[in-house]
């Protein structure tokens, strides 16, 4: 069952054609890898998802709901069945990290303050992060804040997460550990979409991978597939050959 | 040089719209759930206690500074005994809101817009949205209800550091009675004298608050935008005080010449 649909999505900005009629699904339950090279617009596709972005033209639904139509009030409820880790962790640098990911709690749970708390603190422990409490963003490492800015993400429990480039710049041990993570998530049954530069995480998480080029899904198909075919795009671009 | 005319004119548009828009967003989401009062006191210690002493050195200048001045050119037509009466209206009617402000409008208005641009460049304000929150009842109500309640009680407290300015001068320069001064300020004094500049400063904090925050709400280009975004707010905020100082003082004249 597809859970997400984006169909003939289009996206100008000031001259530049950015999608050209963009067309891919996402199942229920499935990782769908989303590729490409810097500047093809994946990053503006995955905000479209949660109506961050809108389309010039075309259509992106989800649970068969029309998120192109919705007003911003709208999306509000759609958005609480969503995450969106962004890039750099997008963390509120005035609160600390507790109240970081105490932030979502509070604004969509009547959960008390030690419930909050519990949970929190387990969370943190689950992410490496024990102990970082109280410390303010701004004295976290990059791969730091980027844990903390997923661990935020996901703590309401999204039946979508959109990851956008989630182990760009880390080293190989946080790289392993949001890999881990991922494909955790991924075993409850989260429907979640990945924009990565990082092949090695997009076969090892990933069921289908697409590849966007040229304002247009170029390929699309099972990591399986890719791997049979030495000629598909996906896997000339895992390859690092200039397309 | 059209082009570029059409252009000025389109953004000047744009911004006008931009701004009526979030004002009547900030109308609408005010009334409704999720609003947060702490954010909002937080907001009034910022905007208030932080501007206390800035207010207070622009109140006292103010007041000393005018009744040297009335002072010295009356003294010449024996007309010092009308300056506190003088000091004070000016004061009540209109330096003290204006000049109040004018300096908030700089380190408030410059705060705001530079904050909320730094927001939506390291994609704060795209978090909010994306954890299903607004950002207008998160990071706008707040500022505006801050500004709207703290501006006022800023000028009060103007008004009346600055007419303890002017009674100072009066009483070690001109040489009047402290008890002389302060009869002759309060005599004849009505209320509409403090009313007509009290009620233009609830004015002055939307024309402050609500501009600031629709300039750091569209910062684009990274830093470079949120350094343009800062400078448009403290221009933008102090031309909507002065020009619309003067459309308000025409409305509450017509006001007091009607009741």
């Amino acid at each position: 069952m597809d859970l997400i649909t984006v169909r003939n999505f289009e996206k100008k900005f000031g001259d530049k054609q950015v999608h050209k009629g963009v067309n891919f699904t996402v199942r229920k339950g499935e990782c769908l890898g989303l590729l490409g090279g810097s500047g093809t617009g994946k990053s503006v596709l995955l905000r479209s998802l949660i109506g961050l972005e809108r389309p010039d033209i075309g259509e992106v639904i989800f649970d068969g709901i029309k998120i192109h139509e919705m007003s911003e009030n709208q999306l509000f409820k759609v958005r609480k069945r969503m995450a969106y880790a962004f890039q750099g962790g997008a963390l509120f640098d005035s609160m600390t990290v507790y109240d970081n990911l105490a932030y979502p709690l509070r604004e969509h749970t009547n959960l008390t303050e030690t419930q909050i708390k519990d949970k929190i603190l387990k969370q943190l422990e689950d992410f490496g992060l024990k102990g970082n409490e109280k410390v303010f963003p701004g004295n976290l490492s990059g791969g730091m804040q980027k844990r903390v800015g997923l661990a935020r993400a996901i703590i309401m429990g999204p039946e979508v997460i959109l990851y956008d480039e989630p182990t760009a710049g880390l080293d190989p041990s946080n790289t392993r550990m949001i890999q881990d993570l991922i494909l955790r998530l991924k075993a409850t049954g989260v429907t979640s979409i990945l924009v990565t530069h990082d092949m090695p995480v997009a076969f090892a998480v990933c069921d289908r991978i697409a590849m966007l080029m040229e304002g247009r899904v170029k390929a699309i198909g099972t990591v399986e597939e890719i791997e049979r075919q030495e000629t598909n795009l996906i896997a000339q671009f895992a390859q690092g050959e200039t397309l | 040089m059209n082009q570029t005319l059409a252009d000025s004119f389109r953004e000047f548009l744009n911004f006008l719209g931009g701004i009526g828009l979030l004002a009547r967003d900030v109308f609408r989401q005010f009334f409704r759930k999720g609003n947060s009062l702490n954010l909002i006191i937080e907001q009034i210690f910022q905007i208030g206690h932080r501007s206390l002493p800035l207010v207070l050195v622009t109140a006292i200048c103010t007041g000393a500074v005018m009744a040297l001045q009335f002072g010295l050119g009356l003294q010449r037509f024996g007309g010092t005994l009308y300056v506190p009466r003088l000091v004070t209206v000016s004061i009540l009617r209109e330096m003290g809101p204006v000049f109040t402000a004018l300096m908030v409008a700089a380190r408030v208005g410059a705060g705001i817009a530079s904050e909320i641009g730094s927001m939506v460049v390291t994609q704060q304000i795209d978090a909010i949205r994306a954890m299903g929150t607004s950002p207008i009842q998160k990071i706008v109500i707040p500022r505006v209800i801050g500004c709207f309640i703290a501006i006022p009680l800023l000028i009060a407290f103007a008004n009346f550091v600055s007419f303890l300015g002017g009674l100072a001068i009066g009483v070690t320069e001109l040489n009047l009675d402290a008890q002389f001064y302060i009869l002759k300020s309060l005599n004849n004094l009505a209320i509409s004298d403090y009313l007509s500049g009290f009620g233009k400063s609830f004015f002055f904090a939307l024309f402050i608050a609500i501009p600031s925050c629709y300039l750091g709400l569209n910062v684009k280009n990274g830093t470079t935008g949120v350094g343009i975004a800062t400078t448009k707010a403290v221009v933008t905020s102090s031309i909507l005080v002065l020009v619309g100082d003067f459309f308000l003082t025409k409305l509450f004249w017509i006001i007091e010449t009607w009741t």
